[in-house]
Formats: C-alpha cells, sequence, structure tokens
C-alpha cells in the first residue's frame, strides 16, 4: 500500500527496473526447484489505481452495484463516527500531533514529489541511455565488421586478374622478342647485300679513275721533245698569223 | 605468328583497381605503369619486317648466285619462338595463391559466423528498460559481481571501482 502512494504521487516515474529488482528477485528466489523458465512480463508502469491517496479503487467498483457511488463515502463516514462515538479511537494530544505530521507530509509530497520522481526518473534514463548506446555501437560494430569481411571476400575473387595480367606480360615480352628476332635478320640481310652493293660501286670507282690518270699520263709521256719543238713553233706561227689578221682588220 | 597474338587477355584495369586493397595499392600502379610500357613497346614494332627486293639485288650485285643463296637461306630460316619459362612459375603462384585465398575466405566465413552470433545475441536481449539485473547479469557475463571471491560490499576490488 505505501508503494501505491508514492507511485501516485510520483505519478510520472517511467522506470520501474530497480524497484522490479527488488520484487521480482525476491519471487524468483522463492520458486527454487519448479522453476518456470518463461519470461516474465514487464511490471505495470503505473501502480494500482486509487482514490485519495490510499483508498484503493477497487473497494469503490466493489461497492458500485449495491450502494452507488457515494456508498464507500457513506461507510467511511459512518466508521469513523463510529469509532470516534464509542472511543474506540481516543482523541489526545496524539492525534493533533498525527495531523500536524501528516498534514506536512502530505504538503511536501504533493508539492515536491513530481520533481523528486523526475530528478530520480533523469537518473536512471541516463544510465539505461549510456547502457543503450553501448549496445548501439557494439551491434553497428559488428555489423560493419560483417560487412568488411563481405568485402575483402569480393576483394580475394579479383585475383585470377593479377594473374592475367601477368600471364599477358609475359605473353607481351615474348612476343615483342620474338619480333625484335626478325627485325634483326631482316636487316642483317639488307646490309649485307648492301655491303656487296657499296663495294662494287667503290671497286668500279677506283678502276675508272686509275684508268684515267694512267690515260693522262702515258699521253703526257708520249708527247715527246721533237714534237713538243714542232708544236711551239707550229703555235707561234699561228699566233704570228692571227695577229697579221687581227692588224689588218683594225686598220680596215 | 599471329596465334601468339590471341594469348593477350583483356584486362579491365578500372574492375581490378577496384578490388584492390589500400594497402596493395603501390604494388598495383607499379605492375600497371610495367605492363603499359610493355604493351607500349609491342604496338611500336610492327608485326613482320618489310619485305627484302630481291629482284633490285639481283640486278645490283654482280657476284653471281650470292642474291640466290641469300634468297635459299632467308626462305628457308625459321626463326624460333622464345621459350616461355615463366608462365609455369605463374601457374604454380596462382594455384598457391588460390589456396591461400581459399583458407583466407573459410577464416573471413568463420570470423563472418562468430559476429553474426553475437549480433544475434544482441539483438534477442531484452531491452533494457524491461530488464532486471539478473537478466543483465546473463547478458553481460563479465559484469557478474563474485559474492563468493569478494563476500563483502562492493564485490570486487577497490581498485575496479
Amino acid at each position: 500500500m505505501m508503494s501505491r502512494l508514492v507511485i501516485l504521487s510520483a505519478n510520472s516515474l517511467k522506470g520501474s527496473g530497480p524497484f522490479g529488482a527488488g520484487l521480482v528477485h525476491a519471487s524468483r528466489s522463492l520458486h527454487t526447484s519448479s522453476q518456470s523458465r518463461a519470461p516474465v512480463p514487464p511490471l505495470p508502469e503505473t501502480g494500482g489505481k486509487v482514490r485519495h491517496g490510499i483508498f484503493p479503487e477497487e473497494i469503490f467498483q466493489l461497492l458500485y452495484p449495491k450502494t452507488g457511488v457515494t456508498g464507500p463515502y457513506m461507510l467511511g463516514t459512518g466508521l469513523i463516527t463510529y469509532l470516534l462515538s464509542k472511543e474506540l479511537y481516543v482523541i489526545n494530544n496524539e492525534t493533533l500531533s498525527a495531523i500536524c505530521i501528516f498534514s506536512v507530509i502530505i504538503y511536501g509530497v504533493k508539492k515536491f514529489g513530481p520533481s523528486v520522481a523526475a530528478f530520480a526518473d533523469k537518473l536512471n534514463e541516463e544510465k539505461l541511455a549510456k547502457a543503450q548506446e553501448v549496445k548501439d555501437l557494439a551491434m553497428s560494430g559488428l555489423t560493419q565488421a560483417i560487412e568488411n569481411e563481405k568485402k575483402e571476400q569480393w576483394r580475394v575473387e579479383g585475383r585470377a586478374m593479377l594473374f592475367d595480367a601477368k600471364r599477358n606480360n609475359v605473353a607481351m615480352l615474348l612476343e615483342t622478342n620474338y619480333r625484335e628476332r626478325l627485325h634483326m635478320v631482316t636487316n642483317e640481310i639488307k646490309r649485307r647485300l648492301d655491303y656487296q652493293i657499296a663495294l662494287q660501286h667503290l671497286n668500279r670507282r677506283l678502276e675508272q679513275e686509275h684508268m684515267i690518270n694512267w690515260v693522262e699520263k702515258s699521253v703526257i709521256g708520249s708527247i715527246t721533245p721533237q714534237q713538243e719543238k714542232e708544236s711551239i713553233a707550229k703555235c707561234i706561227a699561228d699566233l704570228k698569223m692571227l695577229a697579221k689578221n687581227t692588224q689588218a682588220k683594225a686598220t680596215v | 605468328m599471329a596465334a601468339r597474338r590471341v594469348a593477350l587477355k583483356a584486362i579491365d584495369w578500372v574492375a581490378f583497381a577496384e578490388r584492390v586493397p589500400p594497402n596493395q595499392r603501390s604494388n598495383f600502379n607499379a605492375l600497371k605503369t610495367r605492363s603499359d610500357a610493355i604493351s607500349a613497346k609491342l604496338t611500336s614494332l610492327p608485326e613482320t619486317p618489310a619485305p627484302i627486293d630481291w629482284s633490285y639485288y639481283r640486278t645490283a650485285v654482280a657476284k653471281p648466285g650470292m642474291v640466290d643463296e641469300f634468297e635459299k637461306k632467308f626462305k628457308g630460316l625459321k626463326i624460333p619462338e622464345p621459350i616461355d619459362t615463366q608462365t609455369s612459375v605463374i601457374n604454380a603462384q596462382e594455384a598457391e595463391a588460390t589456396k591461400s585465398a581459399m583458407a583466407y575466405i573459410e577464416e573471413s566465413k568463420v570470423r563472418i559466423a562468430e559476429y553474426e552470433k553475437e549480433l544475434l545475441k544482441f539483438k534477442n536481449m531484452v531491452p533494457f528498460d524491461q530488464m532486471t539485473l539478473e537478466d543483465y547479469y546473463e547478458a553481460f557475463p563479465e559484469t557478474k559481481l563474485d559474492k563468493v571471491k569478494y563476500p563483502y560490499w562492493p564485490h570486487k576490488p577497490i581498485a575496479d571501482l
């Protein structure tokens, strides 16, 4: 009943965790042998409904069919009157102190109850939020790790391309080498044939020059001194005649 | 001669680049530059050399029979193709790589199974606001207080607070 009072006045209480721990803990430790492993349903968010802070709603519902709305109030009034009139409850100094204490308590709870409850809720919320954050981080980390592993597997599948590239390189190198050999053979043959032709040209030129030199030398050598004197005399005579002719022409 | 050309497989460098993990990117770049250099060299060489004009040489060279002899020898010449020593090595490397890749994939699968188990555990956990302390200790066994080893509160060494 006390728990109902506290729960009602602090009616914004949401986290029933700590309370739940105590209650359910106790109930679980009672069933030691025949444990039902069924999951325990979550605790209710609010406590049972009460009227005026202490009287459970069930009494009102119970008496409603027979006595209507005012039934329990009449019952309460009657009981109090009975207790007072028969002096089953004696009014003395304790009564006054009880009235003062209870009024202060009720005033305090009504005034500060909600804010204290909110504060306690905030504390609990923070704890829950931290735990939730840790859990979320863990889950996202795990999913990320799974993603990464799958990606790595996909990457590994591409290894065939590497070896294809290597084989291609090898084939290209071989082909290049082969072509170079072909070219080399052709070029060598061409060079040799061209060398022969050049050699021939050179020989021919040398022969020509030699022949020319020889003919010149022999011709010059064949001019004897006798012939030389005759040719010089003839040249002089020719020149004289030419000079005479030119003079004759000039005077005319 | 033309049969060798077919051996070249078309490589999709873009797709290849996607699959390279970041820590091997420099190796990949080196390979690519090498391959490009080799293929450039290959394309720069014509496939067959220019044919020799035998009739011109026959008329030009005076030595009889020399040109004919050359021609005969040239036509009969068969240039040996270079021997391929590396392809078998590469094939062996590929087989080995396949083996290690399979092993890696197996390990990776084991890891994925572990991760998925943990993920399942997290997913199936009771939500925190409906959890009791007992549920909490079940879900995260490392937080359970050892009341036997440390019977007095706070049930764990002070340094761990």
